[in-house]
């Protein structure tokens, strides 16, 4: 019922098409980036699906990121523009499940993205290359991998736009936020563990070894930031 | 009422809204690495740039690239949204003003907001570069006239794409396009400053300034110039246009309904 209700009232706002529109732009850059430059990928020992990672998935993981920081700031924001919480806080409602289903709708539609964004890797390997055997499992499991690791960052968003009555400040957060990944030189293990940057990592740049170690990182952070959020919850119920 | 005092009154509705706060965080940010890693500095010899030189191109490329156009996209979510919460925008626009003075008026200050980010850049600039000195035992600061005339043609450059950031949040009504397209266009400014026609990307103009200031600086690198022509033609027919169409634009929904 709530998710459904959280469905509905994003309807008029433009999140979906907005991430139909992002998806297939992230969608286009492996397409654009083979279809011009065929030679200098295709000649590369290396597998497929590895060399298409490498090459874009820095740009589509920026993109993710983007929408993620978009998405969470405008499911808040209509919350906050017209006064709806109050009224939301009227109902028999918990604060709590309103703020669980607004990160399931965001997070549904980011997997829809990187769901959009493996068909079009799939793509690239069944037109130019030619696909190894365990290709199937080697796509899947990245792209597993990669929707993991942005539920961090999705959960963390939401966390701070539904702290933020100002769209502009949950904004500028979530900017930041990216700006710090592009700044700080990558390196250590504990500097890929930033929510932000978890997103861009790749499970064949990780390894077996790390990305195990990436995978509990992002699982703790999302318990983390999930109980952070209700105590957070619980503390604005009693001071308001 | 002229339009320094709109402006005034401009400024005075965005005076708690803690944006100061979203404009200088990104800097410290990006200078605390600066300084720990400034020993990298000492690498680029092979280029033939000096380490000092270094040290204020790589600080300025880090701003230009993403945060300066980013903070920009933030800065007008601020000045539309202020305006419409609470159905602000009703009354200006029933007030004696012409609303495209208003336009103006809100568009000045997102160049301010730009300035006061830029301002603090330098400062920072200063600060980092002393401490990065005493830590490598080598001086780091540059004389006035090279950061300041580096910092003031990043500036200049940006505000055409202040302009289209501005039209994009005054045409398309909805947040979510509004931000997104502003946030899109920036990803791609690094492919396009290197094609031919980079002149007609404003996006890229404040990226492509520091750039060439690396590449004149840089013995080896080459030559990247800025030319004159046709750039200044195309930025201020580019600004005039996207001012233009949000003149026309603001507040237009509003008057219909």
């Amino acid at each position: 019922m709530s998710v459904s209700l959280e469905y509905g009232k994003l309807k008029r706002t433009g999140f979906y098409p907005a991430f139909v529109g992002g998806g297939l732009l992230a969608a286009a850059i492996p397409i654009a980036n083979t279809a011009l430059r065929q030679d200098v990928f295709t000649s590369v020992k290396e597998s497929p699906f590895v060399v298409l990672m490498d090459a874009n998935w820095q740009m589509m993981a920026m993109l993710n990121v983007f929408m993620i920081v978009i998405g969470a700031c405008i499911v808040y924001h209509i919350e906050y523009a017209d006064n709806a919480l109050q009224k939301m806080e009227a109902l028999p409602a918990k604060g709590e499940s309103m703020f669980f289903s607004k990160c399931f709708v965001l997070a549904a539609a980011s997997v829809f993205m990187i769901a959009l964004e493996t068909a079009a890797l799939a793509f690239c390997v069944r037109c130019w290359f030619s696909p190894p055997e365990d290709f199937a499992a080697q796509l899947f499991s990245s792209m597993g991998f990669a929707t993991a690791l942005s539920v961090p960052a999705v959960i963390l968003m939401m966390g701070i736009s539904s702290a933020c009555r100002n769209m502009w400040i949950s904004l500028g957060i979530g900017v930041i936020g990216i700006f710090a990944t592009v700044v700080i030189p990558p390196g250590s293990l504990i500097l890929s563990m930033f929510p932000f940057t978890l997103p861009f990592q790749t499970f064949s740049g990780a390894g077996e070894g790390e990305a195990g170690e990436l995978l509990l990182g992002a699982l703790v952070e999302m318990a983390v930031f999930c109980a952070a959020e209700l105590v957070y919850l619980r503390i604005r119920r009693n001071v308001q | 009422m002229n339009l320094l005092t709109m402006v005034d009154i401009e400024r005075r509705k965005i005076h708690r809204s803690k944006i100061i706060w979203i404009l200088m965080i990104p800097i410290v940010i990006l200078w605390i690495p600066m300084i720990i890693n400034a020993d990298v500095n000492f690498n680029m010899q092979a280029e033939g740039i000096l380490p000092e030189d270094n040290f204020l191109v790589q600080g300025f490329l880090g701003l230009s690239w993403f945060m300066f156009p980013a903070s920009l996209v933030i800065g007008t979510v601020l000045l539309n949204q202020t305006e419409r919460s609470g159905n602000g925008i009703l009354k200006m626009l029933s007030l004696p003003i012409s609303p495209a003075k208003l336009c103006m008026a809100k568009f000045i200050v997102l160049l301010l907001l730009a300035a006061v980010q830029m301002i603090a850049m330098v400062v920072c600039y200063y600060l980092s570069a002393a401490a990065a000195s005493s830590l490598e035992d080598y001086s780091f600061t540059l004389g006035p006239s090279d950061v300041l005339g580096l910092a003031g043609s990043v500036y200049l450059a940006s505000i055409p794409m202040a302009a289209v950031f501005w039209m994009i949040a005054v045409c398309i009504r909805t947040p979510v396009f509004s931000v997104g397209i502003g946030l899109a266009t920036i990803v791609p400014s690094v492919l396009v400053m290197n094609t031919k026609v980079w002149f007609a990307y404003p996006m890229c103009y404040a990226f492509r300034v520091v750039t060439g200031q690396m590449h004149k600086l840089a013995a080896h690198m080459g030559d990247f110039p800025c030319d004159l022509l046709p750039w200044i033609p195309a930025a201020v027919i580019i600004t005039l246009v996207c001012l233009a169409v949000s003149c026309n634009q603001l507040g237009k929904a509003e008057r219909r309904g």
